[in-house]
């Protein structure tokens, strides 16, 4: 299987595939997790204030968009917002679709990580009279950032691998791009081998940064 | 004209009626020590008070002005706690903040004081409570003594016309509520107003200059400390006394 020819593919392609995780299928992860995070901050708020209406309106997005499946979310949004007029190339609409998935997995982490922080810190900070957004901005949030810090980034990495799953709704990401090549020379089985290993590598090296990002919050004197 | 002025206080959970209509009335330098049994409803009347809880009814004047307290505004409210402190029995000290940044955030944030002047006086009510050496320590790093302490500084920094303490001491050993008290007594001396919600008998008699005793969410007997102590006209204060004296 590994012959000489075979060989020369893997190291020419290489840069090509590389090429595309670092152009597209990173940019996607990260941009959609930025987005998905403010989503899941806003949601998680609503749910901890308990604001009526509102409260149920979030309870209903996350209850569709957790029952389905990411890749029929791809596809519904991919066919459907140009029946609503909605013209959009296909990155976008993959930012959108992952942020609007992830929002609604990371808002439970993070109304979880809210209601972790003690309620006596919130009625202390009313008493040293703060307000209810400026106890969230200095008490609430900083403290459940931190306890789900580890959970965020999981589902970044999660994210990585699954932009592939964009390559159904057109987006040309790492995972199509080797399906490209390996179209070309008829050679599958070592392409995706490979570009297996690049996602490896990236996921390997999210891996560390969150240990370090991790280390670099700390736990507020707490040793562990 | 009292500082404090609360009539007819009200307030239920449910069907459990917890503060049946209490009067109380606090002139500035006045130390007013709560006493009563367990489930009297003494911490509720605080949290009433700094509308933690929300009251059902009854009214509450606070450096002469006057407020109906089931319709009292967000505004008026955080008006009023803009002037008040509050040192709860669990310190409640936010976790993710320093010993300094915890006293200053009242001020930086919910009053939008300079940094430098905040911490300069961070400083200054932090040396009074003995923490002034602790300024960069997390609440994680510090004993229970130590902690209420930086609480008692955090509610000192905004200048409160009045304190309030819900049984300060009731989660420390014997000697680290003693260093609690020692600070406690100073503020007094100064003459600092404070309500003080207590299990501490010797503490209440030598501090304060009023005491009410609660049971049941009424009012059993008020008075000075020294009719209080020395002339309980209440059998149910008698016995109360009796009780917690030994
Ligand atoms: N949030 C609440 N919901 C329901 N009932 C409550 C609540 N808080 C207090 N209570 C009830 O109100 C009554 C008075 O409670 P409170 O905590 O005011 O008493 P206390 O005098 O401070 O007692 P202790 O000396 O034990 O601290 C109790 O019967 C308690 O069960
Ligand atoms: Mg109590």
């Amino acid at each position: 299987m590994f012959d000489q020819k075979t060989l020369e593919l893997l190291v020419s392609s290489f840069p090509k595939i590389l090429e595309y995780g670092l152009k597209v299928t990173l940019p996607l992860a990260a941009i959609a997790f930025m987005l998905s995070t403010v989503i899941a901050v806003l949601v998680a708020m609503v749910q901890y204030a308990n604001t009526p209406v509102l409260r149920q309106i979030c309870r209903v997005y996350i209850w569709i968009i957790r029952g389905t499946p990411l890749l029929v979310q791809l596809m519904v949004a991919f066919y459907g917002l140009p029946l609503l007029g909605i013209r959009a190339n296909p990155f976008v609409m993959a930012v959108v679709v992952f942020s609007i998935n992830e929002g609604a997995y990371s808002a439970e982490t993070m109304r979880a990580a809210m209601e972790a922080v003690p309620a006596g810190q919130l009625e202390a900070g009313y008493c040293v009279g703060m307000n209810y957004m400026q106890i969230m901005w200095h008490i609430i949030l900083p403290q459940a950032f931190r306890t789900a810090f580890p959970s965020l980034f999981n589902a970044l990495i999660s994210m990585v691998k699954d932009t592939s799953l964009a390559s159904s709704i057109t987006v040309v990401e790492m995972f199509t791009r080797t399906k490209q090549i390996a179209g070309q020379s008829y050679n599958y089985l070592p392409l995706y081998i490979e570009v297996a290993l690049v996602y490896l590598i990236f996921c390997t090296v999210l891996t560390f940064i969150q240990k370090k990002g991790e280390k670099i919050l700390g736990s507020y004197g707490v040793r562990k | 004209m009292a500082l404090l002025e609360v009539k007819n206080i009200q307030k239920a959970f449910g069907e459990n009626g917890v503060l049946k209509g209490i009067d109380l009335t606090v002139e500035k330098g006045d130390v007013v020590s709560v006493l009563g049994p367990s489930g009297s409803g003494k911490t509720t009347l605080l949290r009433c008070i700094n509308f933690l809880e929300k009251a059902d009814g009854g009214s509450l004047s606070f450096e002469g002005k006057e407020y109906d307290l089931s319709r009292i505004t967000k505004a008026e409210i955080a008006d009023i706690r803009k002037k008040t402190g509050f040192v709860f029995q669990n310190y409640n000290l936010f976790a993710n903040k320093t010993v300094l940044g915890n006293v200053t955030l009242g001020l930086t944030s919910a009053r939008k004081v300079a940094k430098a002047e905040a911490e300069s006086k961070a400083k200054e009510v932090l040396a009074k409570v003995g923490m002034a050496e602790f300024a960069d320590y997390y609440p994680s790093q510090l004993s229970g003594g130590q902690q209420q302490r930086v609480a008692i500084a955090r509610a000192l920094a905004t200048d409160p016309s009045i304190l309030y303490f819900d049984e300060p001491t009731s989660a420390l050993d014997p000697q680290l509520t003693a260093e609690v008290l020692e600070v406690m007594r100073e503020l007094a001396r100064e003459g600092m107003t404070m309500i003080v919600v207590t299990h501490e008998i010797s503490f209440a008699k030598e501090v304060s200059t009023h005491v009410m005793f609660m049971a049941d969410g009424n009012v059993v007997e008020e008075g000075t400390a020294l009719e209080f102590f020395e002339n309980p006209r209440m059998d149910r204060t008698r016995e109360f006394l009796r009780l917690t004296s030994n």
